[in-house]
């Protein structure tokens, strides 16, 4: 029986427990603190452990001297550096080493290495990967510490999963709505039928319009004040009409199929292009922006739904992406109304651009309207 | 109502794999519960995340050490860096090694690398004695139902008569910590029936005692023991450890004589030594319990015993070890996977004084383990908590079980 055979091991053992009593006897962990107010991430990894993979003992004596440990400096950063990779959707973040030594655990000294994190378009890291030690020991874990905004989180990454995502759900209210405001300007401004809906409702108010009274045909070349109200008007009368059924829709209070939602958001955007050249649903073109807004607010909201699968602050979440489609909204307007407003000073804008830029677009939305009804 | 807050109770409820090994002329014998502790903690994987905390402020980097200081001792490379063999065999015997040396060192390193040369080796090439030395360490791990899996496999269909019997008292042994008598005592029955002995009538006995007849099974027992006690010491130690744990129920001082027979022969056993400081804590022994736990802080299960010690003797220690198992608490809180659930639950009601996070953690322990020190722990927990409810669920088990323990406060109310 093997226990009776190893009294020298035991030996050993009990040498190791009486140098250091207090040190506890406990599964391998290693401790991962990354700092994202500071930029920074440090590592500690026992010096037990790091002895499985690089060798320490130079002089296999089973014990590691402080010349040692120093002698390994090297070899035990670049094995940590292996094992931790930190990045965004833009790719990989280097890692500056910036300081180095010997730190402590209930289970004794570990190595620590702290680092100067750098991301890709000097962005915070989104995702962190740690895999040293899982081959030899799958009880083996890395600890994280997150910290954001003063906040601390912590997590635990295991074999079955070493990446771990710093995903909005991880992070601070402050965090999660930053990434939500994003999400909302990017959707904005990848959403084509949006942008071509704002589009068609801009052109009238970028028209030097033609006043008509009784017979006679005036000229009237109205300034550039009543114009930007009447665009403020009708970017304001999107923004509250989406925003109310946003709003309603993410938190749950009306859902509408989205497959109908989409193909009412094609059709009004062919509608709202058909309405410049006739009027049938009227001139006051805030109204138009209100009424077809409530329709894409539900197509908002189904974007921001396929993004919150699992966060708690919803309402943060829901502020920020609203936000964010405003900021989207006014980027597209700041961009796009001065371009039009100088084009419209050329006669060839009433009568060829925006006649061309009406049929394409009703054209485009007719087909939208078509293959959406299709995937109904 | 009784005063319960003084009462004590013991730590680790992982008794150790028994080991049938052919002695002689084939004769089969057990050996000595290998450390009877470690009940390591169970393992979560994948990740959980908590809530944001101050446990995680980590020590200062440091830069000060001498050349020559020795920072660490290394454990042997032979159980720490071993490749994986070719043969069966030699595997099995280094993962023996291994889980020997977790329960001998109360270290749970060892079990993480043999679970690594054990997730290397293919399914199809797994022998009786490598499933068998798989449940043992993921019974360790509380992988309760991955363990009996295995050991089933084994029982019905290995063609090696000494794993199928090794296989049979290691889920008996599995069965009656979970608390699930009838399992355990099918297992026991069978292996009095296959080999009858020492071993098989402890594992009898431990069930009988479980299930309303302690005071028989003690005796039974006994006399067993003694007519037997020329033979092989192994057995022996095995039956002095069933005969500490049932005269400690009986609220029996023989129980000190038994676990004192073992430590004498074995002072590397964990478990008894745990069970011993224990029992000295129970009987207002505090001092004895700080000499028998003396090195050993390393250990949760006697470290948190030993604070419980110094504490009512006002050791001047004592503040230095409850920061240090603060430490350690909260990092394997971190973890996620609670190690020593019991053991947190019972620091957290003998030494901290909050019986609502014990309570939660020992009713957490005890969907997993329901050893007297388990069910002891719920109830005494649930008395400082003022919720009757846990107590009750508890009591009903009990009663359904006819199971008492001098130990266990107002059982019968």
């Amino acid at each position: 029986m093997n226990r009776f055979l190893l009294p020298g091991l035991l030996f050993v053992a009990m040498l190791a427990a009486s140098s250091s009593p207090a040190w506890a006897h406990k599964a391998s962990d290693a401790f991962i603190y990354l700092d994202l107010d500071q930029s920074t991430v440090r590592v500690d990894l026992a010096l037990r452990d790091l002895a499985l993979e690089v060798p320490l003992d130079r002089n296999a004596d089973r014990r590691v001297s402080g010349a040692e440990l120093r002698a390994a400096r090297g070899e035990i950063t670049r094995y940590l550096e292996e094992g931790l990779l930190l990045a965004n959707h833009s790719g990989s973040c280097a890692l500056q080493g910036e300081q180095w030594g010997l730190s402590t655990h209930s289970d004794g000294p570990y190595a620590a290495a702290l680092y100067q994190v750098s991301c890709p378009n000097g962005q915070v890291p989104e995702s962190i990967t740690y895999t040293l030690l899982f081959d030899r020991d799958p009880l083996h874990r890395g600890l994280v510490s997150l910290t954001y905004e003063g906040q601390e989180t912590l997590a635990v990454i295991g074999p079955d999963d070493p990446t771990l995502a710093l995903a909005a759900t991880s992070f601070g209210s402050g965090r999660l709505f930053g990434t939500f405001l994003y999400e909302g300007v990017v959707h904005l401004l990848i959403g084509l039928d949006h942008i071509l809906f704002l589009l068609v409702l801009m052109l009238p108010a970028t028209i030097r319009r033609r006043e008509t009274t009784g017979t006679r045909h005036t000229s009237v070349h109205a300034g550039l004040r009543p114009r930007l109200l009447e665009l403020v008007g009708i970017v304001t009368a999107f923004t509250v009409a989406h925003s109310i059924t946003l709003g309603l829709s993410a938190l749950g209070v009306v859902r509408l199929p989205i497959a109908w939602v989409e193909t009412i958001i094609a059709l009004s955007v062919a509608l709202a292009a058909l309405n410049v050249i006739w009027p049938i649903l009227g001139r006051k073109t805030w109204k138009l922006a209100f009424g077809f807004g409530l329709i894409h607010g539900f197509g908002f909201a189904s974007v921001l739904g396929d993004l919150t699968t699992g966060v708690s602050q919803m309402a943060v979440a829901l502020a920020g992406f609203n936000l964010g489609v405003e900021l989207g909204q006014v980027a597209l307007v700041l961009v796009v109304f001065p371009l039009l407003y100088l084009a419209a000073r050329s006669r060839f804008y009433e009568r060829a651009a925006v006649p061309a830029m009406l049929v394409a677009v009703g054209a485009l939305s007719l087909y939208w309207v078509v293959e959406r009804i299709a995937e109904i | 109502m009784i005063k319960t807050t003084n009462r004590r109770l013991t730590t680790c409820s992982d008794r150790g794999l028994l080991r049938y090994q052919r002695a002689g002329k084939g004769a089969l014998v057990a050996l000595a519960p290998a450390l009877k502790g470690g009940a390591f903690l169970a393992i979560l994987t994948g990740m959980a995340a908590f809530g944001s905390a101050a446990w995680a402020a980590p020590a200062d980097i440091r830069t000060d050490f001498g050349d020559t200081d020795i920072l660490v001792t290394l454990p042997q490379p032979a159980l720490t860096q071993a490749p994986l063999p070719d043969n069966a065999a030699e595997l099995a015997d280094t993962i023996q090694q291994q889980i020997l040396q977790a329960r001998r060192d109360g270290d749970p390193r060892y079990l993480g690398y043999a679970s690594g040369l054990l997730s290397q080796w293919p399914e199809d090439r797994l022998t009786d004695r490598l499933r068998v030395l798989r449940a043992t360490v993921r019974q360790s791990l509380h992988q309760f139902d991955e363990a009996r899996a295995d050991l089933q496999t084994v029982i019905t269909t290995a063609n090696d008569p000494t794993q199928k019997r090794q296989a049979q008292l290691t889920l008996a042994n599995l069965e009656l910590v979970q608390g699930r008598y009838e399992q355990a005592a099918a297992q026991c029955q069978a292996l009095i029936e296959s080999s009858p002995g020492l071993v098989a009538h402890s594992c009898q006995a431990q069930v009988q005692g479980r299930t309303g007849q302690p005071q028989a099974a003690y005796q039974q027992l006994l006399d067993r023991t003694r007519a037997e006690q020329r033979h092989n010491s192994s057995a022996r130690l095995w039956a002095e450890g069933t005969l500490a744990d049932l005269a400690a129920q009986l609220g029996d001082a023989r129980a000190r004589d038994h676990w004192r027979f073992i430590l004498s022969q074995h002072p590397d056993d964990l478990y008894t030594r745990a069970r011993l400081a224990d029992w000295f804590l129970d009987n207002d022994q505090p001092e004895n319990t700080l000499s028998l736990t003396e090195g050993y802080e390393h250990v949760d299960s006697l470290a948190v015993i030993q604070t419980i010690a110094m504490l009512q003797t006002n050791h001047p220690q004592a503040n230095a070890m409850i920061t240090r198992l603060k430490e350690r608490f909260s990092e394997a809180r971190w973890r996620g996977s609670l190690l020593h659930e019991r053991d947190l639950a019972r620091f957290q009601l003998d030494v901290e004084g909050q019986p609502q996070q014990a309570l939660s953690h020992a009713l957490a322990n005890w969907q997993d383990q329901r050893e007297p020190e388990d069910t002891r722990l719920v109830l005494r927990a649930s008395v400082a908590a003022g919720e009757d409810e846990p107590a009750n669920t508890v009591r009903n088990w009990l009663n359904q079980h006819r199971q008492t323990d001098s130990r266990f406060p107002e059982t019968d109310s």
